[in-house]
């Protein structure tokens, strides 16, 4: 990965790198994927992906508000206005 | 007195739970095994809570900066079906951030091992290990990934459950990912494990993945040995295990020697499938939810949103920009679809293995190392400690690992791996281990005299 697509990425994750960082994260980047391309090793054609580990029943449950007891102490985590949470401009 | 039943039912001398919270916190200065220690200790047996589990009215923060001040308004199953059977919470231990890491040290003051201080804990689950070596009567509840209970529980001397995915309901856990997170239990006794796991295990409808199946104890008489496991690896644990491997002969067990296709690929699968789970749970870190940190909101969202995550550590930041990239659409049937199908191989062929018995190995591929030296470990050299429990995980199969003797004063541990849903033959297992072996403890704060 060069450095203007390592640039591009940082961007999508939202996340700034400090000088040193950005070094030793890229340079783990690059290492780490190299390792991961061995996975093409492997001739996968006829295999399914394994989204879960075990096979979960469906279970699909009512979409209704329930009670929750404790919003004023929920509402401690974020500042609020009234009832509503207070978020940045958009 | 060993058993949790005893202890419940024993009248505790006067001022028990005083001298027990004194002698805790003292030693938790020099230990970091907690990120926070309970005022009030109720009379029932302490358990303690790894960081990323949620506790009603108790600062949650998976030992991360991004969440300080986080304070949930409701228990995490888990952490009620503990209170309602008579536990005594006693406090939040502390992790690798998020669960990042397997030596504790991706935490602003990591856990020091009780058998020697320059010593690691291991990770993730850490804190839960140490406080788990250092108190007599107590439980942890902790959580697993990649390995984040064998390994800090084999580094620590303590037995450490990772039950089969699914059988503890994870309501209330922070996810760090999703198809690999499992809730676990860390005792000095199998069989106080088998207790508490009687206690979590079942369906819970505030988590659709929770299993509603009944837990078995099947044991074939057999053990087998993934020799490519079992290679390359340090040479002082490679011979002790061997020399337990004859112990367990000598109780009755066939040992079978088998190879296993796949098996060099159980880390790169984990790793883009822990990564690209990661990535996307830990995009709800806003900085303005969950515990707010930055109350100027007149900057756009985007340069909000940078700023608060900012208060992620290294590897955090690393495993976002890892799993953002391996999911991207022009490269995601490379690495992410391609990690899903491996986890299905690896799957097919440890079930085979295990339709033949239980799989054993050493729970680390190295003795217990010093804090220094992990800390000079590259990111793919720590990734690649993980060899011996990544496939467990990966597959969700229930796994234990245990003291099986001690060199130079530090403990050396074993892992047992069954199939899904045979978790109580691991800890039957452990338990007959047990009867001729006796652990040992550095520290046995709360003992009853």
């Amino acid at each position: 990965m060069d450095d203007s697509e390592f640039s591009r990425l940082l961007k999508i994750c939202r996340i700034h790198l400090s000088e040193d960082e950005r070094l030793a994260i890229k340079k783990d980047t690059n290492d780490i994927l190299e390792y991961f391309n061995s996975l093409s090793e492997v001739s996968t054609k006829e295999v399914h992906e394994a989204y879960h580990p075990i096979s979960v029943p469906e279970k699909i449950r009512s979409d209704v508000p329930l009670d929750f007891p404790d919003v004023p102490l929920l509402l401690k985590n974020t500042k609020t206005y009234r009832f509503y949470v207070v978020g940045p401009d958009i | 007195m060993n058993s949790i039943k005893e202890f419940m039912a024993c009248d505790k001398p006067d001022g028990y739970a005083e001298k027990l919270l004194s002698e805790l916190r003292k030693a938790n200065e020099r230990l970091n095994a907690f990120n926070n220690i309970t005022e009030h200790l109720a009379d029932g047996m302490p358990f303690s809570v790894k960081d990323n589990i949620c506790v009603k009215g108790v600062e949650t923060t998976a030992s991360s900066k991004i969440l300080k001040g986080y304070i949930p308004a409701f228990n995490a199953t888990a952490v009620q079906r503990m209170l309602d059977n008579g536990f005594s919470f006693l406090g939040k231990t502390n992790m690798d951030e998020f669960g990042f890491g397997s030596f504790g040290i991706n935490s602003e003051n990591p856990a020091r091992n009780p058998f020697d201080e320059s010593y690691a804990a291991g990770g993730s689950s850490s804190g839960a290990a140490v406080a788990t070596s250092i108190l007599k009567h107590h439980v942890a509840i902790a959580e697993s990934t990649g390995g984040s209970i064998s390994a800090p529980a084999a580094f620590c001397g303590v037995v450490g459950f990772t039950p089969t995915y699914g059988a503890i309901s994870r309501y209330g856990l922070i996810d760090y990912a999703n198809s690999l997170d499992k809730i676990g239990i860390m005792a000095r006794s199998a069989s106080d494990i088998k207790y508490v796991f009687g206690i979590l295990n079942g369906p819970d409808a505030k988590d659709t993945t929770s299993l509603d199946i009944k837990y078995k104890s099947e044991n074939k008489k057999s053990i087998i040995l993934i020799d490519q496991l079992i290679k390359n690896i340090d040479k002082d644990v490679e011979s002790n295990f061997m020399g337990f491997v004859d112990r367990i002969e000598g109780m009755g067990y066939v040992i079978k020697h088998r190879s296993m296709p796949f098996i060099d690929k159980a880390i790169p699968s984990y790793y883009i499938i822990a990564m690209a789970e990661a990535s996307t749970n830990l995009a709800k870190y806003t900085g303005f939810k969950y515990g707010f940190k930055n109350e100027d909101f007149t900057s756009n969202y985007n340069k909000f949103f940078t700023d608060a995550r900012s208060a992620f550590g290294t590897e955090a930041k690393r495993r976002i920009v890892l799993g953002t990239f391996v999911r991207s659409a022009s490269v995601k049937d490379r690495y992410y679809s391609q990690a899903l199908k491996l986890r299905a191989l690896l799957l097919q062929e440890l079930n085979k293995l295990l339709s033949e018995g239980f799989i054993l190995s050493p729970t680390m591929p190295i003795k217990v190392p010093k804090l220094e030296d992990v800390k000079k470990l590259s990111a793919l050299e720590n990734y690649k400690m993980d060899v011996m429990t990544i496939p467990p995980n990966l597959c969700g199969l229930p796994h234990i690992s245990f003291p099986y003797a001690y060199k130079n004063g530090m403990p050396l541990a074993a892992q047992l791996t069954t199939s899904h849903g045979n978790d109580n033959a691991a800890l039957d297992f452990v338990q007959e281990w047990e009867r001729s072996f006796k652990y040992k403890f550095k520290y046995n704060i709360g003992e009853l005299r």
